[in-house]
């Protein structure tokens, strides 16, 4: 009897914990390994007011199954209001938006082919750099 | 074909159904290549569009009924890790239903680092604060109508909004929040026998060149969304365009600060402008004095999940002794107040609907806002607008 309480409290707390670990999924930044950038600089990076690290012009580019995360946790942003954000950057200083990938591998491989390239995935792969 | 045609006629102003047809094939002629192009080389088309409704009362010279608005189209074509441009093409109508188009912007730019783009070409005069952020861009503007001293040349604004020239432009990390400048000179623009200014896109009348800045910091943390932001503009305005040597000859000097925040909720603009305008010929003759004159106005709006009211006060007291005004033909005093109420459809669409009242000061030179002589009217007036982004 006692066990069986104690079997529904855990389902019970189970049930409302994970739609809370399943919104905060793990986002990490990602950049070619010849770029080398910190998460101080991830938000700036992703509304167009870094556009260089060292000599390297930055391409970020988005990831449609993490971008509501992503802007959650780096840029505390919602969805429109970054969009909206871009356009007034794209129109005023004729800067072009991130491009959006389809998911982490599409991240991954554009992030690894392309010097300056930045991204964000769920987990992080080898062969890239990590923002920390 | 049809493009260099239209492309061709930047400023004229063309009438009827066949021009507007013109102009909307151009359109799409323009789109379909840069759409073809974007899937190899990842260069978007993007722009605004909007349509709209006004009812006034008898005094106001305004339009009534339904109007289309402007169509904008614009390109930020990049060219390797520096070079970048930025193309933008206006199709819009004005208040005698002639159809016009104009090459609004076209910058050619050389990225040096983040605190350096030095661009060449047309652009938007990056004074104050509206008339870089806004522009065009009806969607991205709560209000419909921008302040009146503020508007663009051909339609009632007394600043040279636009500019044929070079500009510097930057942003610097510091203290947490990042200060901006924008630097720029070029060609003075004209008052023409209209009482327009026109901005000489083809050259300098006069070699004379304008001159301005831009400056500001943009705060981070606490009070993060606020700006604060001086900017000046020096040159000698010309008229009427076409005479010369010029018969009048004014140095313009205006300096600006502006008050900006825009958070999730709130946005709050104020502007002012300040104007300290010397005579340096009337009638062709050596003339002197300087004159003293202001605008400004104040927005403010608070959005509640995608419904903003608003309400805006923008005021003039422009010397009529100064020729750069009385010349103008919009250069008389006015006050006016706006209370409306925006609804973001999505966050691509809008809808917005505006009322207006507004108040011309009586003065010698401007007549009333129906052409009278003598000047001083008030006129209300109601506006809807349904505005888009793509």
């Amino acid at each position: 009897m006692k066990s069986t309480f104690f079997r529904y409290i855990a389902t019970v707390l189970l049930a409302l914990l994970l739609p809370q670990l399943a919104h905060a999924a793990d986002v990490v930044v990602i950049s070619h390994p010849g770029t080398s950038i910190t998460a101080g600089d991830v938000s700036d990076i992703f509304l167009g007011e870094k556009q260089f690290a060292g000599g390297t012009k930055l391409v970020p580019v988005d990831n449609a199954s993490l971008q509501d995360s992503f802007l959650s946790k780096y840029l505390d942003m919602a969805k429109s209001k970054y969009s909206s954000a871009w356009t007034k950057k794209s129109f005023r200083d004729g800067l072009t938006p991130p491009a959006m990938k389809s998911g982490d591998a599409e991240v991954i491989d554009f992030v690894k082919r392309n010097p300056g390239a930045v991204g964000y995935v769920s987990s992080a792969p080898s062969g890239v750099n990590v923002a920390r | 074909m049809v493009n260099a045609k239209i492309f061709s006629k930047n400023h004229d102003k063309q009438r009827g159904l066949p021009t507007i047809l013109s102009g909307l094939i151009a359109g799409i002629l323009l789109f379909i290549p840069v759409m073809a192009q974007a899937e190899d080389t990842g260069t978007p088309l993007h722009g605004f569009a909007d349509v709209g409704f006004s009812a006034q009362t008898s005094e106001s010279p305004e339009n009534k009924g339904f109007n289309i608005g402007s169509v904008d189209f614009y390109l930020t074509p990049q060219f390797g890790d520096n070079v970048k441009s930025l193309i933008e093409l206006i199709f819009e109508t004005l208040d005698d239903g002639t159809l016009s188009t104009d090459l609004e912007r076209l910058q050619i730019g050389y990225t040096f680092s983040d605190a350096a783009t030095v661009w060449a070409g047309r652009f938007h005069t990056p004074f104050g604060y509206w008339n870089t952020a806004f522009h065009h861009g009806s969607q991205l503007q709560t209000s419909i109508l921008r302040p009146r001293f503020l508007d663009f040349e051909d339609k009632g604004g007394i600043l040279p909004d636009h500019m044929v020239g070079m500009l510097a432009s930057g942003r610097i990390k510091a203290g947490g929040g990042r200060f901006t400048y924008d630097a720029f000179a070029g060609n003075g623009p004209e008052v023409d026998p209209g009482g327009v200014l026109t901005i000489n896109t083809a050259g300098d009348n006069d070699h004379q060149a304008m001159v301005g800045f831009n400056m500001g910091y943009d705060f981070a943390g606490m009070a993060d969304g606020l700006r604060l932001a001086i900017s000046a503009l020096q040159g000698d305005v010309d008229g009427p365009a076409g005479t010369t040597p010029p018969m009048n000859t004014t140095e313009l000097n205006m300096a600006n600060i502006s008050i900006i925040y825009i958070t999730n909720e709130w946005e709050v603009m104020g502007e002012y402008y300040s104007f300290s305008n010397k005579a340096i010929l009337t009638g062709g003759s050596p003339a002197s004095g300087t004159y003293n004159s202001w605008a400004d106005y104040l927005q403010i709006g608070r959005n509640f999940n995608g419904i903003t009211p608003y309400l805006r006060a923008e005021k003039t007291q422009l010397d009529q002794a100064d020729q750069y005004f009385s010349n103008q033909a919009n250069g008389q005093s006015y006050n006016r107040q706006v209370l409306g109420i925006r609804y973001d459809v999505n966050q691509k669409a809008c809808l917005k609907f505006e009322l207006l009242n507004s108040k011309f000061e009586a003065d010698a030179t401007h007549g009333d806002p129906l052409g009278n002589p003598g000047g001083g009217s008030s006129y209300r007036s109601f506006r809807a607008q349904y505005a888009i982004r793509f």
